[in-house]
């Protein structure tokens, strides 16, 4: 595991962006911003003071996240609108017999 | 806890010839069998001779997609009749799923219900592979490839047929499960033992199976590297961690997971060393975005202490799992560190 939080979500965009099935790229700037191009949209993505982590920016719409998990979601609304998630579901059968 | 099969298999694999024989077997007697046929005029179930103590149900329309709900209510009603004495006290249940049935769905429907959760377990998915025809079968049929890959056991059928082993078909199921037990019937004959024992304890709650259980999962970062794991757009990987993972990282990790991989999870196994419970390791068990809660062992079943999580997945990059749990993993440690 790196130490260095934009290392890290640079290697899970690239790695999303196949997982989804969208082509596009992502580049670090020098300042450590993240610049994701996909589909005809380009996002930033830069680290965020508390309460935030991260802020993404569209055109001209920023917007603050909390979390790896939000900062997934925010950006694949972006780049993959049609895509339908799912909620994960913890079902009552014990994997374990009681 | 009434015990539950899931049989599947592609159409003409022998599901029907094998599923005859386990039920004369007396070792498989005080069987209830659910058959679901895709079309309006069901045969295979007047093909099925049950001792007396055994009944088939049949079942018409697709069953993964269609009649979900309807299976749940036909496992209540037999459930209900059982209770009444309406039928034979039947030990264990088989539902024999439609040639092109996807078998997640069913599984859902075992695992998401209140009332039949309280009753049945599910003891694994058996899937009949043709030794004949199965290799070009899975090259053609999608749905059979995803049979292939959520078993738990995979029988090989018409071996009588074939000169030689079928080492090609046989590579090919590796490669699409390697954690699925290959087992040989040949006209139907097999052992009922070794069939529907994949779950990880005993139905019956007296004898933890844990051991088996995990022993599917690879024990090296290299059987996860092997280039010829893969298939397509299935694959199976291990991520293995050394070091224990806090409960909200796993968490995260699944709820991420389901949210953008759901439909392509299609099965994840494993067993987590969780930072909070060090001695207690938790076993998780789920199918696409449906878990079983976390079971936590009494202790650790082997001197093996890592977390190892098993993935059966459809065009899921390997790349994109490893980098998600350590993104989190990193997340989860920067919010514990003082501001």
């Amino acid at each position: 595991m790196t130490a260095d939080p934009i290392a890290t979500v640079h290697d899970l965009l690239v790695a999303g962006l196949r997982a989804w099935r969208v082509d596009g790229s992502v580049t670090r700037a020098p300042d450590g911003t993240l610049e994701l191009t996909a589909r005809g949209a380009t996002l930033r993505v830069s680290r965020a003071s508390l309460p935030f982590r991260w802020m993404v920016t569209f055109g001209v719409r920023s917007r603050g996240v909390t979390s790896v998990a939000g900062l997934l979601r925010t950006v694949r609304r972006v780049v993959d609108p049609d895509h339908q998630s799912n909620r994960l579901r913890i079902a009552p059968a014990p994997l374990v017999p009681p | 806890m009434i015990p539950v099969g899931v049989l599947t298999g592609f159409l003409g694999s022998g599901k029907t010839t094998l599923l005859g024989r386990l039920l004369k077997s007396p070792d498989f007697g005080r069987t209830a069998v659910i058959i679901n046929e895709f079309g309006e005029v069901g045969l295979d179930h007047d093909l099925i001779e049950t001792s007396d103590e055994s009944f088939v149900t049949l079942q018409t329309g697709c069953l993964c997609c269609t009649i979900r709900g309807d299976l749940v209510l036909t496992l209540a009603e037999i459930l209900r009749r059982r209770d009444d004495g309406a039928v034979a006290p039947f030990e264990r249940v088989v539902i024999e799923t439609s040639g092109l049935a996807d078998p997640a769905p069913i599984l859902h429907a075992l695992m998401g219900d209140d009332h039949l959760a309280a009753r049945l377990a599910v003891a694994g998915v058996v899937t009949t592979v043709d030794a004949v025809n199965g290799a070009e079968t899975l090259g053609r049929m999608p749905e059979s490839v995803k049979q292939v890959a959520v078993a738990d056991r995979l029988v090989l059928t018409k071996t009588d047929l074939v000169d030689a082993p079928p080492n090609a078909l046989l590579a090919r199921l590796a490669a699409l499960n390697p954690s699925a037990r290959v087992l040989s019937a040949t006209f139907g004959a097999i052992d009922p033992a070794h069939l529907f024992d994949a779950g990880v304890c005993d139905v019956s709650g007296k004898s933890p199976n844990v051991p088996a259980w995990l022993a599917d999962i690879p024990h090296h970062h290299d059987a996860a590297h092997d280039p010829g794991r893969h298939d397509e757009r299935i694959s199976c990987f291990a991520l293995i961690r050394d070091r224990p993972i806090p409960a909200v990282a796993l968490t995260l990790f699944l709820e991420v997971m389901a949210e953008h991989c759901g439909a392509d999870l299609l099965r994840l196994k494993g067993i987590v060393d969780i930072a909070e419970s060090p001695d207690r390791p938790a076993v998780i068990h789920g199918v696409q975005h449906v878990f079983h809660p976390p079971a936590f062992l009494a202790r650790w079943p082997s001197s093996d202490r890592r977390s190892r999580l098993v993935f059966i997945v459809r065009e899921i990059p390997r790349a994109f799992v490893e980098a998600l749990l350590a993104a989190i993993e990193a997340e989860v440690h920067e919010a514990a560190q003082p501001a």
